[in-house]
């Protein structure tokens, strides 16, 4: 699977363009400089030779070095990414607790206003760009009722040593109030708005499964051998219905990533979705590519521990079983 | 068959999610082919001709969406971009479920290797997320019309491939088609009258609210200025070349973000409310002004439900 991805990356890269060198290099660079960097990155070699350093990088951890900063772009990563991942991870509770509530809700009340009224919510925030939601969000939360701090992830003017480089956790580490308050405060904002225009997809396939559900023959079969009404809908239709939420909860990864390419920009969020918008102004094709990859690599690892939880949610699936 | 359509239409027009959805979406795929039919003379101004002493006006009669920087006619511009936006989204979708349809029903048929070998490339691009897979090809090959649908069409392919797979299997299982191949009926026999009308509801459904999808995607892109050729108007790209006036000129940007968020909920609401109403097993739950579907149509009174009677 990872390899495939490797190779698909390689082929975007390396193959699919005309001259791969003067799309490293950028789009004004003089000759001369071209070919260095066709020679700094082995682009004359054949594709064989090619496809070996390129395995040989990732294998290694090497990236190359940023053409703009000189600096590794591993290291650059590993500085952005526990930002991102602040910022993904605090949306997806918020993902979580409102998507599987609101679902749930508006599954067992088919047919009312309050079904109506969160079907609209869910599609109208889905059908929301993100670089409209974050403008609104800006403007009415920091800007007209100034609530929350427009930008930056709080911070600027703290000295808390980087352990984890997440700076929430960092300041509560090393239990420095003043820096997780700030942190928080920085933190509400970004993530809501993140969370609430990729978490659409969450609240509909909840409700259409409890909708498959509530009157299936295993839920009348629970009532009739006289299960109470909280129990059947804890343990008959919720459980049920949590099973392809899950899924689907792994699949929000892969919006939430693509929205902090927005998101981040326009709360000057310093993340890897911030990394790569400035990669892409600034046309830094082997930082965009790093950060295709490092992606792809979060939405890898989120669908493969959705595969972990699956078994918990339903005693059907064992793992191991050559699946 | 015909009440079975009236009941249909009866469930759709009942359904104000999917009427605000099918009205939004006509309205704007009649103004984007008026707009190409008479080549864009629909727009009231040159949306590109730049006129100093109006820039920045707020939205009034004369200029419904205001001014740009350049004093520019936002509405113009909005209209002129409407063919770009939704003609790339339709494009993309199609050939998707094209693709889907062919590759699908294919691995769904024959199983074996063939299936393996597509499930999982499948799989592959499904792994990568949509904007920056589709983003990181658009900036590969350069801007052009072309390139930027390529670029979604990889990204859009897989899911239409899984979900027409996934029926294909479902139906191949059933016993009158494995009785329709014990009567040596062929294959094309069997994808033409068993499996494709099986399937295509379903990627009709999806492929509704994708258009949707595909439009904040190619929207995002342009916002990120990547895949969009330099002289092309795009909603997203207005967006950007303004956010720099956020504070002082707030509608500018908020405005042409607007129309995409409307269009795209037209498409999702349009396919959500479609989605519903071919649902057969919520058929005996839904009542429309209190009284059980199948007795409006004359059909056979549906068994009770544990619901409180409620309008759709």
């Amino acid at each position: 699977m990872l390899l495939g991805v490797a190779l698909i990356v390689f082929f975007i890269s390396h193959v699919l363009s005309p001259d791969p060198a003067l799309l490293w290099a950028g789009p004004r660079a003089r000759p001369e400089t071209i070919r260095a960097v066709a020679a700094a990155y082995h682009l004359n070699d054949p594709l064989p030779a090619q496809l070996y350093y390129y395995f040989q990088g990732l294998v290694t951890g090497n990236f190359g070095l940023d053409p703009q900063t000189g600096r590794p772009i591993m290291s650059e990563i590993l500085f952005y990414a526990p930002n991102t991942l602040e910022l993904v991870l605090a949306s997806m509770v918020i993902i979580i607790v409102l998507g599987v509530g609101l679902g749930y809700l508006s599954g067992m009340r088919f047919g009312t206003k309050v079904d109506s009224a969160i079907r609209l919510f869910y599609l109208t925030t889905w059908s929301t760009p993100y670089y409209l939601g974050a403008v609104v969000a800006i403007l009415a939360f920091a800007s007209y009722i100034p609530l929350f701090p427009s930008g930056g992830n709080g911070g600027v003017g703290f000295s808390v040593a980087p352990t984890t480089g997440v700076f929430v956790l960092d300041a509560l580490l090393q239990a420095n109030w003043l820096a997780v308050e700030s942190g928080i405060d920085h933190l509400i904002l970004p993530a809501t708005t993140l969370a609430l225009l990729s978490f659409g997809i969450v609240p509909r396939i909840m409700r259409s499964s409890i909708l498959d559900t509530r009157w299936s023959t295993h839920v009348k079969a629970a009532r009739a051998r006289g299960l109470g009404e909280g129990e059947v809908r804890r343990k008959h239709i919720l459980r049920n219905a949590l099973i392809d939420t899950t899924t689907v909860i792994a699949t929000t990864f892969g919006w939430l990533f693509s929205g902090t390419i927005i998101v981040e920009q326009i709360f000057a969020w310093p993340g890897i979705g911030q990394f790569s918008y400035s990669a892409i102004i600034s046309v830094n094709y082997p930082v965009l590519v790093a950060c295709v990859f490092v992606f792809t690599l979060g939405v890898i690892v989120a669908n493969f521990l959705a595969d972990i939880i699956y078994p918990l949610l339903d005693p059907r699936i064992t793992l191991g079983e050559g699946g | 068959m015909s009440t079975e359509s009236k009941r249909l239409r009866r469930l759709l027009m009942s359904n104000t999610l999917s009427m605000f959805g099918l009205v939004t979406v006509a309205v704007f795929v009649v103004l984007a082919l008026l707009e190409v039919l008479t080549f864009g003379r629909l727009t009231p101004y040159d949306p590109y001709a730049p006129n100093f002493a109006a820039a920045n006006l707020p939205p009034s009669l004369t200029h419904f969406f205001g001014t740009d920087f350049e004093g520019r006619d936002i509405f113009s511009q909005v209209i002129a971009a409407l063919p770009v936006d939704m003609g790339i989204s339709i494009a993309v979708v199609v050939v998707s479920a094209l693709v889907g349809i062919a590759l699908g029903t294919l691995a769904g048929y024959f199983r074996g290797a063939f299936d393996e070998v597509i499930m999982r490339l499948t799989d592959m691009f499904l792994a990568f997320p949509q904007i920056i897979m589709s983003l990181a090809i658009a900036a590969t090959l350069g801007p052009s019309l072309l390139n930027v649908s390529l670029s979604l069409i990889v990204v859009w392919w897989p899911s239409y491939v899984r979900l027409v797979r996934g029926a294909v299997l479902a139906v191949t299982a059933e016993d009158y088609v494995s009785v329709s191949k014990a009567l040596n009926s062929s294959f094309q026999y069997i994808v033409r009258k068993d499996a494709l009308p099986n399937v295509l509801p379903s990627v009709l459904v999806y492929a509704t609210t994708d258009i949707g999808s595909a439009m904040l995607t190619l929207s995002t892109l342009g916002y990120l200025n990547v895949g969009i050729p330099p002289a092309m108007p795009e909603l997203g790209k207005m967006v950007s070349s303004v956010t720099y006036n956020l504070y002082l000129y707030p509608s500018q940007v908020v405005i042409p973000a607007l129309v995409v968020m409307v269009m795209v909920a037209g498409f999702s609401f349009l396919g959500e409310g479609l989605r519903e109403s071919l649902d057969v097993k919520l058929r005996p739950h839904i009542r429309i002004r209190g009284r059980v579907l199948g007795r409006i149509a004359g059909g056979q009174p549906e068994q009770e439900s544990d619901l409180p009677p409620a309008t759709v």
